[in-house]
C-alpha cells in the first residue's frame, strides 16, 4: 500500500499549493488515521455540511505536523505525540501545537487459525519478534520455526510496535517487512508457522486469528483502562484550540455518529 | 496569392530545389531540422546529467552523517556494551542450536513410535546439560543488561543536547533571541559518562569468570547420547563452548584498549557501508547502513533467474534461428517478445496470489522431502521472486542472442556441412562458439535487466533484511531475501528528508547505478570484441 502512497505523493504537492479557505477543510498527516477513518468521516460530514470541501492528504504523521507548523493545512492527522523538537519549531513560527485525542488505535497479535495457541504472555511476544525463541515449540505450540511478519522500516507502526512490545530492542535479523496491515494479515493467513500485528480493522482477514495477552482480548475497557498493551491513542493536531470549520468537523469526530465510524474501520471509540 | 498558385503549378523538383529560400527566424528548414534533432539530443543529455548529479549530491551527504552516527556510537560507550553483547549473543546461538537439536531429535523418537513420556525420559541427561549451558552466562547477562541502560541514558542526553540545539537555531531564525538565549545546552562530558561503564569492568571480569567456570563445568559434563547426529550436534557445542571460553580473555583485553575518543576514519563510513551485515534502522540502540545483506539479496535473486532463463532463452533463439520452420518462427518469435509487454507489477501479483504457494505446496509433497531446504518455510522467497524475473529476462536474452547467432556469417555453417558434420555438431561446435561474445552480452543484459528490476522482488522475495544462511546449501534459494530496488521502494516513501536513512536509500541508487553501468559497459566490450573475431 506503500505504493500508493507514493504515488500520492504528486497529487499531496498539488494538495499544498492551494491552502485552507473558508468551507474547505485541509487535513493532512498519519495513514493510519487517513487511510479509512478520515475519508469515511469527511463523507459522513459532507452529507450533512454539503458547502464544506475537503482536501485529504495521508503520508505520515511527520508531514502532519509539519503541515500546522506551516499552516499548509487545518488539522494534521498523527499517530504519535509531537516530539519536543516539533514544538518548538512551531513556537518560532508563532504556532501552538494543540492535540485532540480522536480514537485509539488497538494493535493485536494474529496467528494463522491452525496454531493450537489462544494465549501468549507479553514477555513471551517480546521473545519472539525480537528473536530470542525461533520455534513455536517453545511456546507450547506444534514444532516449526516461526515466521514473523513485521511492518516496514520506515513506517510509523514498525517503531511503535517496538516501543509497546519489544522494550525497544531490535526486531529479529529474519523478520519480513511488509508494506502493510493487509500484507501482513495474509501471509500470516497462508502460512501456519507465522505471526504478525495488526490493526483491529484486518483481523477479520481468512486464516487468521486474535492471540489473547495475558488472558486478555483487546476491547473497548481493556483499551480505555490502558490493561491492553498494545494501544496508541490517535490525534487531530490543530494551531491552537481547534475554531471554526475544524472545530466542527473535530466536534463530529467525537460525537456518537462519527465514534460509530471509528467502531466500524476498526478503531476503539474514545468514549 | 498569383505567386502561391504560380508555385503549386511549378513541378515538384523545382519545389524542393528552391526550398531554402524559405526561412523561419532566420533559418532554412534544413538548419530547423538539424536544430530539432540536436534539441532533443542535448534535453535527453542534460536530464541524465541532471538526474545523474542529484543522485550524487542526495547520496554524498551520506558519509558524514554516517561518520557522526557511528562516532555517537563510540563517544556513547555504545561500542563499548556491544563487545559485552556480541558474548552473550554468541552463547545464546549456541543455547538455540542445543534446543534445536533437543527437537529434532524428540520428533525423530515419538516418529519412532515411543511415547512422549519416554521421548522425554531419554532426553533427561541432555537437558540437564542444556540447562547448565543455558544458566552459565547469566551473571554476564546482567551486567550486559545494567550498561545497556548507562549506555542508552549518555546517547539520549547527546540527542536531548542536539535537539536543544536546534531548537535554539529555530528560535534565532525566527527573531526570538530572548527565547533563545533561555535554552542552555550544557555539551555532554563523554569523558565522565562513560567512566561508569568502565567503572563496571571489575564486575564485568568477575562475571567473566563464573562464565567461564559453569561454562567449563557444563561442557565437561556433557552427555553421551546413543542416537550418533545428536552426539555430533553435542560434539560441535563442546567444541565451540571451548572457543567461548577461550575468546574471553581477548574480549577483555579489546575492552580495556577501548577509548571513546577515538576518531573515526572517513574511511569507515564507506567500509561499513560497503561491507556492513546489517541493514538496521529506527533503531533505539545503533541504526546500522550495511549494504551486504540487500546486495547479495539481489544477487542471488539474479542467478536464480538467470539460471532458468539463459538455458530457456538461448535454446529458443537456437531453435527459432537455426530449427524452426518459417511458420514456427512466425509465431514463437512474437510470443516471447510479447512476454516482456506484461508490466512487472502484474508479475508480481502473480506471484503472490498464485505462484508462491504452488511452489510451497509443491516443496511440502512428501516425495520431494529429500530435496534440500524442501519443505519451504515461506511463501515469498528468492525462488519465487527468481522464477518471475526469468520470465522477465527471457525476452531480452532471447532476441539478443538470437541476432547474435543471425549474425554468423552464412559460409561459416555452410562449410561446416561440407564436412559432413550434422546439425547439431555444426550448432554446438560452429554456431555457437562463433556466436559466444554475443551470447555472453546477452546475458549480461539479461542479468542487468533483472538486477534493476523492482515490483517483482517488492512483492515476492519476502523482504527479510539478512544474508541467506549459505551453511545451508541449496536451502539457502528458498529463504526470503530483500533487494537493493526493493529497499529503496519500500521506504523512501516515508523517510523524513535529508535524514541519514534518506541518503543511505540514495547511496543504494548509487549503487544499483554503478552497478548496470558496468555491466553494461562489459557487455558492450564483449559484443565489440566478437566483431573484431568475424572479421
Amino acid at each position: 500500500m506503500k505504493i500508493i502512497q507514493f504515488l500520492s505523493i504528486p497529487t499531496a504537492l498539488v494538495l499544498a499549493v492551494s491552502t485552507a479557505s473558508a468551507g474547505k477543510l485541509v487535513i493532512k498527516g498519519s495513514d493510519t488515521l487517513g487511510a479509512k477513518l478520515v475519508p469515511q468521516l469527511a463523507e459522513a460530514y459532507k452529507a450533512k455540511n454539503p458547502d464544506t470541501s475537503f482536501e485529504i492528504a495521508a503520508e505520515g504523521s511527520t508531514t502532519g505536523l509539519t503541515a500546522i507548523i506551516d499552516s499548509t493545512a487545518d488539522i494534521g492527522m498523527s499517530s504519535r505525540h509531537a516530539k519536543v523538537i516539533e514544538e518548538s519549531a512551531a513556537e518560532a513560527k508563532g504556532a501552538k501545537l494543540t492535540p485532540t485525542i480522536v480514537a485509539y488505535d488497538g494493535l493485536v497479535v494474529i496467528v494463522n487459525v491452525k496454531s493450537p495457541l489462544a494465549n501468549l504472555t507479553r514477555r513471551q511476544v517480546e521473545q519472539i519478534f525480537t528473536g530470542d525463541v525461533t520455534d513455536w515449540s517453545a511456546l507450547g505450540g506444534a514444532a516449526g520455526k516461526i515466521s514473523i511478519y513485521t511492518r516496514n522500516t520506515s513506517s510509523g507502526t514498525y517503531s511503535d510496535w517496538k516501543e509497546l512490545a519489544m522494550k525497544k530492542r531490535d526486531y529479529a535479523p529474519s523478520s519480513q517487512k511488509m508494506a502493510g496491515h493487509e500484507q501482513i494479515a495474509a501471509e500470516v493467513g497462508k502460512n501456519p508457522s507465522g505471526i504478525g500485528y495488526v490493526g483491529l480493522a484486518y483481523v477479520k482477514a481468512a486464516g487468521v486469528k486474535m492471540i489473547k495477552i495475558e488472558g486478555l482480548e483487546l476491547s473497548d475497557e481493556t483499551v480505555r483502562n490502558k490493561s491492553w498493551p498494545y494501544a496508541r491513542p490517535t490525534f487531530y493536531y490543530t494551531n491552537g484550540a481547534p475554531a471554526g470549520e475544524a472545530k466542527k468537523f473535530t466536534d463530529f469526530t467525537l460525537s456518537d455518529e462519527g465514534q460509530a465510524i471509528a467502531r466500524k474501520v476498526g478503531f476503539v471509540p474514545v468514549k | 496569392m498569383k505567386s502561391t498558385t504560380a508555385q503549386s503549378a511549378r513541378p515538384i523538383g523545382e519545389a524542393l530545389l528552391n526550398r531554402n529560400r524559405f526561412r523561419l527566424l532566420g533559418l532554412t528548414p534544413d538548419e530547423i531540422i538539424k536544430y530539432f534533432f540536436n534539441g532533443n539530443a542535448v534535453v535527453a543529455i542534460v536530464v541524465l546529467a541532471l538526474i545523474t548529479i542529484f543522485l550524487f549530491r542526495e547520496g554524498a551527504g551520506f558519509f558524514g552523517q554516517n561518520r557522526h552516527n557511528l562516532r555517537i556510537y563510540r563517544l556513547a560507550g555504545l561500542e563499548y556494551v556491544d563487545f559485552i553483547r556480541r558474548q552473550v549473543d554468541d552463547h545464546t546461538a549456541l543455547n538455540r542450536a542445543l534446543n534445536e537439536s533437543r527437537l529434532a531429535q524428540f520428533t525423530k523418537l515419538t516418529a519412532a513410535g515411543q511415547t512422549v513420556e519416554q521421548a522425554n525420559a531419554g532426553l533427561v541427561p541432555f537437558d540437564a546439560f542444556a540447562t547448565t549451558f543455558g544458566d552459565a552466562v547469566e551473571d554476564v547477562r546482567g551486567v550486559l543488561s545494567d550498561l545497556t541502560e548507562v549506555a542508552m541514558a549518555i546517547k539520549q542526553k547527546e540527542q536531548v543536547n542536539r535537539d536543544r540545539l536546534e531548537q535554539k537555531g529555530m528560535l534565532l531564525g525566527a527573531g526570538k533571541k530572548e527565547e533563545a538565549d533561555k535554552i542552555t545546552v550544557t555539551p555532554v562530558n563523554f569523558a565522565a559518562e562513560t567512566v561508569t561503564l568502565k567503572g563496571a569492568f571489575p564486575a564485568y571480569q568477575e562475571a567473566n569468570k563464573q562464565f567461564a567456570t559453569k561454562l567449563g563445568v557444563a561442557l565437561a559434563a556433557a552427555p553421551v547420547m546413543p542416537d550418533p547426529k545428536l552426539q555430533k550436534q553435542i560434539d560441535a557445542v563442546k567444541t565451540k563452548g571451548q572457543a567461548l571460553i577461550a575468546a574471553i580473555p581477548g574480549t577483555e583485553r579489546a575492552m580495556q584498549a577501548w577509548k571513546h575518543d577515538e576518531p573515526i576514519p572517513l574511511s569507515r563510513s564507506l567500509t561499513s557501508f560497503l561491507f556492513g551485515r546489517q541493514w538496521l534502522t529506527a533503531s533505539f540502540w545503533q541504526d546500522w547502513y550495511g549494504i551486504l545483506p540487500l546486495f547479495v539479496g539481489s544477487l542471488l535473486v539474479s542467478l536464480i533467474a538467470l539460471a532458468i532463463a539463459v538455458p530457456l532463452g538461448i535454446a529458443a533463439a537456437i531453435y527459432v534461428s537455426e530449427i524452426a520452420s518459417a511458420r514456427e518462427k512466425n509465431f514463437i518469435k512474437p510470443y516471447i517478445e510479447f512476454i516482456s509487454a506484461i508490466p512487472s507489477v502484474v508479475l508480481g501479483f502473480f506471484g503472490v496470489a498464485v505462484l508462491g504457494s504452488a511452489l510451497r505446496g509443491l516443496s511440502q509433497l512428501s516425495f520431494m522431502s529429500w530435496f534440500p531446504g524442501f519443505p519451504m518455510s515461506e511463501r515469498l522467497n528468492s525462488l519465487t521472486a527468481g522464477c518471475l524475473l526469468a520470465l522477465m529476462a527471457v525476452p531480452t536474452i532471447f532476441s539478443l542472442a538470437e541476432d547474435a547467432i543471425n549474425n554468423v556469417p552464412k559460409h561459416f555453417k555452410e562449410a561446416s556441412y561440407a564436412l559432413g558434420a550434422n546439425r547439431f555438431q555444426t550448432i554446438t561446435r560452429i554456431l555457437v562458439p562463433a556466436s559466444l561474445s554475443g551470447i555472453i552480452s546477452a546475458i549480461l543484459l539479461g542479468f542487468g535487466r533483472v538486477i534493476g528490476e523492482t515490483m517483482v522482488v517488492l512483492l515476492c522475495a519476502g523482504n527479510r533484511i539478512a544474508i541467506p544462511d549459505f551453511t545451508e546449501g541449496l536451502g539457502a534459494f528458498f529463504q526470503p531475501v530483500h533487494t537493493m530496488t526493493g529497499i529503496i521502494a519500500q521506504e523512501m516513501g516515508e523517510v523524513v528528508n535529508g535524514s541519514i536513512h534518506y541518503r543511505a536509500l540514495f547511496m543504494v541508487g548509487i549503487m544499483l547505478f554503478l552497478l548496470s553501468l558496468a555491466i553494461n559497459y562489459v557487455a558492450q566490450i564483449i559484443v565489440r570484441r566478437y566483431r573484431i573475431s568475424i572479421g
